[in-house]
């Protein structure tokens, strides 16, 4: 049983950080129907804002303000900084292509991935950067939590996961009930009927990508907390993100938070009960499954064409 | 129309079949080489990646000793970085092989670091007669055969290495476990590459036969979050063994261990030996080369590489390139001597390596090959406790 409570906290803890990440691709593709392959790489630099705002208040051996406001601060400093990075993507490298063919933006997307991982890496190095919250407090963070049974759910995972949870709120609310988010899923419905009813298309595009590229923030923060961030770690984390975003529904967005979640269980007990050597095998096994037999994923709509 | 696809098949298929006639990697000869000219080596490291400061570490030492010690030869060394990230696999170890032994300059490489790209590559240089002279790829069947392993013997006679292999590595930190911490229950993650992989089979050999109960997990290499395998370590496990090339995720598994409240102590490899980013107090490590800081003869060696490398410090993993280094321009000069002032093919430098003597090690006393094998005489590992205040404390 402890094992299983075990697991079930990390799959939770995994999920909520995957789950902001599909939550990125799948705002943008319901607006715009595009698949932003950068957006693991924004996760990436948000959680470098993160490490370097840290040090320049004080690093976790001597910080200047208390762990809470610590925490608030390198976390408001990575939306700030993904929201403005996700901007000018969506500025430079999608807008221009917007007529275009499909396949252009999807390439586009895909140099951006690839500049902002090895601009990054020329500008930052290749060292991984570790947050050391261990050091934060003598270790409190993981040494002090909740008990339950004989299972302990340490600070650091209790602050990722509602932090996840608020975030995933706070969007709900914002894109159902907002005006912004009434044009958001307007535009998503019908762009050119959404735009002949005044609605702004550009603002909402690029609030869009502000959004997104936010929460992106947020889980790359929450992961850093966690584990070293390194320039290499978006490429993982966005496959991971897109395939929680297709397994709930691609634009859809309880979809992408149910996806999230699902994928983190599904890694965490398959590590626990089948194998460790397996879990990323059945992760996209499950993506494979759902291309297959459900493409429209578990909220999504079926696609369906009058002949 | 059919005639035509036929016709196209067997002319692809023909021109396969001749270009792959020639087996082998275009060599291009060394033949005339002045040693008055300028002499190519390479270093072959991951520059970039999750094991970047690694490779960051080793070619500022190889820089140095090609600094410092190639004039005082007589030589004009150029030094070639080569960048092999971990994460890319070994593959690109192959790559940069078939690039150096094409260039009629590079005589000699040192590494590749990692156990992996020397296995993948090794056969490369073995065939154009490049020596290859190693500061860090630890796996034993590289030297040795091991009939444990996969295949057991993956070596060439042109490989050669300045460390000695996990067949030392793994048995003394088991041996340490059994004598000194004195562990009934062990568990072992090894993360699917040969470095890990060797090591683990290696320390778990010993352990079993000693009537220690062994647990083994394995990890894929990417993976940065190992809750779940946290999960699975036994709860009266005393000592999980991490043999990692990346000292920051042996942080995060022994942070992970206090989090589940698992009395275990991580014991990582030489890999892991980074005292900045690996600094979980009672954690152990084991290392080929000691902390050099503390041999009187390196004094000068430390101050001069810190003069040219400011607000470095010294790791464990620059020393052995810089030995590494030495080694190869030795075999150089000799080959230079015997050549009279020429190198005529790459292998008079390869046939002068197992010769090379070095009074004033680096790594402390004096340096040469056994003649069993192509690892160094009388190597030996170390094993280090992590103290409160993050400092390495030599404990075996």
């Amino acid at each position: 049983m402890d094992t299983f409570i075990q697991l079930t906290i990390d799959g939770l803890t995994l999920g909520s950080v995957y789950a902001l990440i599909a939550l990125g691709y799948t705002l943008v593709y319901g607006v715009l129907k595009l698949l932003n392959f950068a957006h693991g790489d924004v996760f990436m630099v948000g959680s470098f804002i993160g490490f370097g705002v840290l040090q320049l208040l004080g690093g976790t051996s001597n910080p200047i303000v208390p762990i809470w406001a610590l925490i608030v601060l390198i976390t408001l400093a990575a939306i700030v900084g993904c929201s403005v990075l996700g901007v000018a993507i969506e500025r430079f490298a999608y807008r221009p292509l917007r007529d275009a063919p499909r396949i252009a933006p999807l390439i586009s997307a895909l140099g951006v991935s690839f500049f902002l991982e090895n601009s990054m890496q020329l500008l930052f190095g290749a060292q991984p950067r570790n947050y050391d919250t261990f050091s934060l407090a003598n270790g409190a963070l993981y040494l002090r939590g909740i008990d339950i049974g004989s299972v302990r759910l340490p600070l650091l995972r209790i602050i990722t996961i509602v932090v996840a949870f608020v975030m995933m709120f706070l969007l709900w609310f914002l894109v159902t009930r907002t005006r912004s988010g009434k044009a958001m899923r307007a535009t998503s419905f019908d762009r050119e009927a959404a735009a002949m009813m005044g609605i702004n298309i550009d603002k909402v595009i690029v609030f869009t990508f502000v959004l997104g590229s936010a929460l992106a923030g947020v889980a790359g923060v929450m992961f850093g907390m966690r584990v070293p961030t390194n320039v290499t770690i978006g490429f993982v984390a966005g496959l991971k993100g897109f395939t929680a975003a297709v397994i709930g529904g691609i634009g859809s967005i309880p979809g992408a938070m149910a996806g999230g979640l699902i994928l983190g269980f599904a890694e965490s007990y398959t590590q626990g009960y089948v194998s460790t050597k397996w879990s990323d095998l059945f992760v996209f096994l499950i993506l494979i499954a759902f291309m297959i037999f459900r493409p429209q994923g578990l909220f999504g709509r079926a696609d369906i064409r009058k002949v | 129309m059919k005639k035509l696809i036929g016709l196209a098949l067997a002319v692809l298929v023909a021109s396969v079949a001749a270009g792959t006639a020639s087996a082998g990697p275009k060599v291009a000869a060394a033949s005339g080489i002045s040693c008055s000219g300028t002499i190519k080596i390479a270093i072959v490291t991951p520059l970039t990646g999750g094991a970047g400061f690694l490779g960051a570490e080793q070619s500022s030492w190889a820089k140095y000793a090609v600094a410092t010690l190639a004039k005082p030869m007589g030589l004009k060394i150029q030094l070639v970085l080569g960048d092999t990230p971990v994460e890319q696999g070994p593959a690109i170890a192959q790559t940069l092989a078939q690039k150096y032994v094409a260039d009629p300059k590079v005589v000699g490489v040192i590494g590749p670091a990692t156990s992996g790209g020397a296995v993948a590559s090794t056969q490369t240089y073995n065939q154009a007669g490049i020596a290859q002279v190693d500061q860090s790829a630890t796996s034993t069947t590289l030297t040795k055969h091991d009939s444990s392993q996969k295949p057991p013997y993956t070596g060439t006679p042109s490989f050669f290495r300045v460390i000695p292999g996990d067949y030392v590595q793994g048995p003394t930190d088991a041996r340490y476990m059994i004598n000194t911490l004195h562990a009934k229950n062990v568990a072992i993650v090894d993360f699917q590459e040969p470095y890990s992989v060797g090591l683990a089979n290696a320390a778990s050999a010993v352990l079993k036969k000693a009537g220690v109960t062994v647990t083994r997990l394995s990890a894929p290499n990417t993976t940065t979050d190992y809750s779940a395998y946290v999960t699975k370590v036994p709860s009266n496990a005393d000592v999980v063994f991490f043999p990692t090339q990346k000292p920051g995720d042996a942080q995060t598994f022994a942070q992970q261990l206090l989090e589940q409240g698992k009395k275990a102590k991580v014991f990582g490899s030489d890999g892991s030996n980074d005292s900045t980013a690996f600094k979980v107090p009672g954690s152990y490590v084991s290392n080929f080369a000691p902390d050099i800081t503390g041999i009187a003869a390196d004094k000068a060696i430390i101050a001069g590489w810190k003069k040219a490398n400011p607000g470095k410090t010294v790791g464990s993993f620059g020393p052995p390139a810089y030995g590494a280094t030495q080694v190869l321009m030795t075999a150089i000069k000799k080959a230079c001597v015997a050549g009279h002032g020429t190198i005529k093919a790459k292998r008079d430098v390869l046939r002068q390596v197992k010769k090379v003597r070095i009074n004033n090690w680096i790594l402390g006393g004096s340096f040469r090959f056994s003649t069993k094998s192509n690892d160094p005489l009388n190597a030996k590992f170390y094993i280090f406790q992590i103290q409160s205040n993050g400092s390495y404390k030599l404990v075996g």
